[in-house]
């Protein structure tokens, strides 16, 4: 196969999954911290520490690593023929979805998202959607364009 | 085509009092019986509740003739029509183009009155295009409405032709074979267990002392009373998916008609569906566990629907020896049509088959490990199950490993993999939506890949996955399977 996708997300993407990595990672604080609060009542001290200090490296992997990771991973390519997708921290997977197969082109972004000018193109196949997430709001519009462009190129086979 | 407006067959008055009546009762039943438990069983109350129903039923009669008479369906102007509605009056128009099959079932009702209900479907609209359903229709008229459907998009030529030419059609004793070896008996057992909370509260009204007296004069020994139990419910949980598969399957009948099958089958509950041969994405021959031995397996399709992602996967004969499938292929999905020899995996594939297959049965072990440390014994014994799990569980990896293969060639990719039945899917590059290569770390040491292919399907689509093939491999697949590679070759 060809080398890596030439394409990265946004940086600002990195902040944006940290913070919904944080948040995410919210309830799971409180839980920790709870367990500990009713351990401490009965148990000796470092047992009952243990729950929160659990909690709490969960949280940063959450949310200080993983997104990290999840960026330096992501790539993306529109080529002429198919877009190429590369992505997984641990599983990395190499997506390829011919051109021809696609239907429709979106464009996607949420209330955080428009905060950091990033959106997520979405393209849908007749087996399910894939999707580019997290690029700067211009790069994004210009994708779709470009992708609903070559899909219409695209002769029938 | 276009015909004048049609009504449903008088059957159809019968069929919707019946309904109607159906609905009645579920409301009804609570207050009555509280109404007869109050008053208890006099003459008057039996007499109200009599004049009560006989009413209700001439109410539910005169609304099935209203309703009857308010219902006409007609396909013209390039779309089927459906008016509908006593009071409200409804009209339904659905564009010939998005029907996306007519599907005949026959309930026990209807077939008592030889009327077949007639359901149009249509995909890709969703919501807001529902779909059409004829209660009534007598069999000429709903096979007259599918051709007039169906034949919109064909030349008009082959009217009167023999009709569908039968590809097969599933004896008697294959039907019997069939639900002893389906292999629902996992869904029977999960049923019964649902039963049984019901026996229970039967249970209650044996009492105790006699259950437990009939149990010392069969069985002093308990071993040997579970034994027995577990034996009589296997035997039951079998006989129940016999039973379900006759009830399915019974009288199945593959045919085709152009570029169409046609699928009858059912017990009680005839049923038909059609099924466009363009709109096949893919195609199982699945072994199961319990067929494979005897060599017989049956025959899946995907398909797609109008649009967007919705189709279905079908049962397109639920059983016939293995060697025969292709043959069928050839008949009904000739596109299909492949028996390639298949690329085996590497070799050092087998060691990663192995260690899934046993990671799950370590994990108990070491659970059982951590929790025995009190009991000397119970560890023991609990070692010695593993011991026993481990070595089944290998073997599993082992068949898994050797199951597994994969070919393409004449455009045509073939994947064969085991979960527990043995599956082929064969589909072509050009339905083909997406592939993937993915790599765990363990793979990429290995020099291995695991590939999906997506084709569409019903619910979001269905995969062909070939876990642990040679790294190169896979990368040389995946880029023959794209577009750019045919180019090329060209």
């Amino acid at each position: 196969m060809k080398a890596e996708p030439a394409e990265r997300l946004d940086p600002r993407a990195k902040t944006l999954w940290r913070i919904t990595g944080a948040l995410g990672a919210l309830p799971l604080l409180a839980v920790g911290g709870f367990i500990s609060w009713s351990l401490l009542r009965v148990a000796p001290l470092p047992l009952g520490v243990l729950p929160s200090l659990a909690a709490l490296v969960l949280f940063v992997v959450l949310a200080g690593v993983i997104p990290d990771l999840r960026w330096r991973r992501w790539r993306y390519e529109i080529r002429d023929e198919e877009v190429d997708l590369q992505r997984g921290i641990f599983w990395v997977s190499r997506t390829l979805v011919p051109l021809a197969r696609i239907q429709h082109v979106d464009t996607q972004s949420g209330p955080l998202q428009r905060r950091f000018g990033l959106a997520t193109v979405v393209f849908y196949t007749a087996a399910g959607a894939n999707q580019i997430p997290e690029l700067s709001a211009p790069v994004a519009a210009e994708v779709r364009d470009r992708i609903s462009e070559l899909t219409r190129e695209q002769d029938e086979l | 085509m276009s015909s004048e407006a049609r009504h449903l067959h008088p059957a159809a008055m019968l069929i919707d009092a019946a309904r109607t009546i159906r609905r009645w009762v579920s409301a009804f039943v609570i207050p009555g019986v509280a109404l007869l438990a109050s008053r208890g069983f006099d003459t008057r109350t039996l007499a109200l509740i009599l004049l009560g129903a006989i009413v209700a039923a001439a109410l539910a009669a005169i609304w099935g003739f209203l309703s009857w008479r308010a219902t006409t369906y007609e396909v013209s102007g390039g779309a089927f029509r459906l008016r509908r509605g006593v009071l409200q009056k409804n009209e339904r128009t659905i564009p010939l183009e998005h029907v996306q099959s007519v599907d005949t079932v026959q309930g026990i009702i209807q077939r008592f009155f030889g009327v077949v209900e007639v359901r149009v479907e249509t995909a890709g609209g969703g919501a807001s295009e529902p779909d059409a359903s004829l209660p009534a229709l007598a069999r000429a008229d709903a096979e007259a409405l599918r051709r007039e459907i169906e034949g919109s998009g064909r030349a008009p030529v082959e009217e009167e032709t023999a009709g569908p030419t039968v590809l097969r059609r599933l004896s008697t004793r294959d039907l019997f074979i069939a639900g002893a070896t389906s292999g629902q008996i996992g869904v029977a057992f999960s049923l019964l267990a649902v039963f049984s909370q019901v026996f229970d509260d039967l249970g209650n009204v044996f009492s105790e002392e006699l259950v437990r007296r009939v149990f010392e004069q069969i069985a002093p020994n308990s071993a040997v009373v579970v034994l027995l139990l577990v034996l009589a419910v296997g035997l039951l949980a079998w006989l129940l998916a016999i039973a379900g598969t006759i009830l399915a399957h019974a009288g199945f009948t593959l045919s085709r008609e152009g570029d169409f099958l046609y699928i009858k089958r059912g017990l009680l509950e005839r049923r038909e569906a059609t099924i466009p041969i363009a709109r096949i994405q893919a195609v199982r021959i699945v072994e199961g566990v319990l067929r494979q031995p005897f060599g017989l397996a049956s025959l899946r399709v995907e398909s797609a629907g109008y649009g967007e992602a919705s189709g279905v996967s079908t049962t397109l004969f639920p059983l016939l020896p293995r060697e025969d499938a292709v043959k069928l292929l050839l008949d009904a999905a000739p596109e299909f049509t492949v028996d390639p020899t298949l690329e085996p995996l590497p070799a050092r594939a087998l060691r990663r088959y192995v260690f899934r297959a046993i990671v799950p049965v370590l994990f108990v072990a070491a659970a059982v490990a951590l929790a025995s440390p009190l009991a000397i014994e119970f560890a023991a014994w609990g070692f010695l199950a593993v011991f026993l799990l481990v070595l089944p569980a290998a073997l599993f990896g082992w068949l898994r490993y050797r199951d597994a293969g994969w070919a393409y060639g004449g455009e045509l990719l073939v994947v064969r993999s085991r979960l527990l039945a043995r599956t082929t899917t064969i589909a072509p590059r050009r339905r083909l939506q997406s592939r993937d290569v993915i790599r765990s770390p363990f793979q990429r040491r290995a020099r291995l890949a695991t590939i999906r292919a997506q084709v569409a399907s019903g619910g979001g689509g269905a995969e062909l996955r070939v876990t642990d093939l040679g790294a190169d491999a896979a990368e040389a697949l995946t880029g023959e399977l794209g577009p750019g590679a045919r180019r090329l070759r060209r």
